[in-house]
């Protein structure tokens, strides 16, 4: 489980102003916003990759605010995290991109045809075909192939939590659907709890237990997608309904 | 009078900024040595990862370096060969030169090359980490940045730096030497007394420490100035030149530092 309580933060101006969110253990939960909202913000707190000014994060009841090294460590092994441009390290194989997923010591107990095994299988796992692209720098592959990879990494290591910042900005609809899929089906095949940001409404309706939006740094709207679809607030509605956004969009744009 | 007094706030406002930010550098410099201080003597930084960054600085710098040099050596030569031609004795000149080349030229013109061809590539390198979020990844896997990334910099600098400055010390030494015999005919001979006649077993030492420390600082700044950098290829660009000038000013401050310090 994981417990957003009352965060805030701040970079020069107000990003986060008292965010209250619990994601239940097991569920999938996306995020939506406007652009800027501190959507991704919000995530990173979860992994203490950004520090809230107030409030804590906690993941099984254990606090990232102020945890110890060896506490945050612990917390980071029980997460995996997919960013948004995939993050992965430009001068290594996707190999050794993947096989960073695995800890120290568990890496330390294995020998390098288990390394190679379990490598292999999480890229399966994404439906990539280790032998096309285990050699291959991150350079070399398609952005889709690219954000796989890093769910592959984000996965090899059995995390229990799974987060996502953006899985498929930036992907055309064949690749947009091929991720949420994968979504799906890792959520369904490992059992993890997942938090998905995106600015894809229609994919966030189809594979999200609950959604949550975030608007000017608090939670606007926490619900099924059919009482998303069902709310009566103007920016749920407009979020819900790409024609009633458009029409908002063009009435600020009118607004004198 | 209002003019004065609003142009001593501005400059007071200024001063403040600056201290504030050379506060702020230096505490953060000061915490990135602690960090890869702690993570060295835990034993936790990779011997590989050091042995690949010392081929990096030192085997992949040493033509530029041998060039530098010579060219420092050759110069002083010829120009000391000018001045002291029928008004000094011309065996001073071996002195000028090994002297000139193992207190200063040695140490300060590798320092120099490093800098720009070791320091501004690692604030680009860590800098385009940290703005793909390649650090973030890092620190999410359970991998702490430090340990990996800027430990195995920090000590391959110092380790190859004095390595590096022997071998610039020793090439400046034999250029001056070839360039005096072929400017104003002083032999090898000649050119060795008058290099022995000022020489301290000590100067070699006071080389080799500077380089250790410029060994120390440039990879400091450069991986301190890496993990700051923010604002996509602009800021890397940004991070990149405030670290050149940050590191030049860095050496050339220690460097004035050094005589006061060791050479009385």
């Amino acid at each position: 489980m994981i417990e957003y309580v009352d965060v805030h933060k701040a970079f020069d101006v107000p990003v986060l102003s008292g965010v209250d969110l619990t994601v239940e253990t097991g569920e999938t939960l996306s995020i939506v916003g406007p652009s800027g909202t501190g959507k991704s913000v919000l995530l990173k707190t979860t992994l203490g990759l950004i520090v809230p000014d107030r409030g804590d994060a906690r993941v099984d009841g254990q606090s990232v605010v102020g945890a110890s090294s060896r506490e945050l460590q612990q917390i980071r092994r029980k997460v995996g995290y997919v960013f948004q441009y995939a993050a992965l390290f430009d001068s290594m194989t996707i190999f050794e991109n993947v096989s960073q997923g695995l800890p120290d010591d568990v890496l330390e107990t294995l020998d390098r045809k288990e390394v190679v095994r379990r490598v292999c299988r999480s890229l399966e796992d994404v439906n990539l075909d280790p032998a096309q692209v285990l050699g291959k720098l991150p350079a070399e592959l398609s952005g889709g192939m690219r954000k796989r990879v890093g769910l592959a990494r984000a996965i090899v290591g059995k995390p229990q939590i799974l987060l996502y910042d953006e899985p498929v900005t930036g992907l055309d609809p064949v690749n947009t659907a091929a991720v949420e899929h994968l979504i799906t089906e890792i959520a369904e095949k490992m059992g993890v709890t997942s938090v998905v940001v995106t600015h894809d409404i229609e994919g966030a309706l189809g594979i999200s237990d609950r959604i949550a939006l975030l608007d000017h740094g608090r939670m606007r709207f926490v619900g099924t997608p059919e009482e998303f679809r069902g709310s009566q607030d103007p920016l749920v509605v407009a979020f819900a309904d790409r024609h009633a956004a458009a029409a908002a969009a063009l009435k600020i744009m009118e607004e004198p | 009078m209002r003019v004065v007094v609003a142009t001593a706030k501005g400059a007071l406002r200024s001063l403040g900024r600056i201290s504030l930010g050379v506060a702020r550098h230096a505490g953060g410099l000061g915490l990135l040595a602690w960090r890869i201080a702690s993570a060295t003597l835990a034993g936790k930084v990779g011997l590989r990862a050091v042995a690949d960054q010392a081929y990096e600085m030192g085997v992949l710098s040493l033509p530029l370096v041998i060039v530098t040099a010579v060219l420092s050596g050759v110069v002083t030569s010829q120009q000391g060969g000018y001045q002291f031609t029928s008004s000094i004795p011309l065996y001073v000149l071996g002195s000028v030169v090994a002297e000139g080349v193992i207190l200063e030229l040695g140490p300060v013109m590798t320092a120099i090359v490093i800098i720009g061809r070791v320091g501004a590539r690692v604030t680009a390198e860590l800098g385009t980490m940290q703005v793909s979020e390649q650090i973030d990844a890092l620190l999410s896997l359970g991998r702490d940045p430090v340990r990996v990334l800027a430990a195995p910099r920090l000590l391959a600098g110092i380790v190859v730096m004095p390595l590096l400055v022997g071998v610039a010390n020793t090439a400046g030494l034999f250029a001056g030497m070839v360039a005096a015999r072929a400017t104003v005919g002083l032999g090898y001979e000649a050119f060795l007394y008058g290099a022995s006649l000022f020489w301290h077993n000590w100067d070699l030492f006071y080389s080799l420490m500077k380089a250790t420390v410029f060994g120390f600082i440039i990879p400091l700044i450069s991986i301190h100035m890496g993990f700051l950098t923010r604002g996509g290829a602009e800021g890397v660009g940004r991070a990149t030149t405030a670290s050149v000038v940050f590191m030049i000013i860095s050496v050339l401050v220690l460097d004035a530092l050094f005589p006061p310090l060791f050479l009385n």
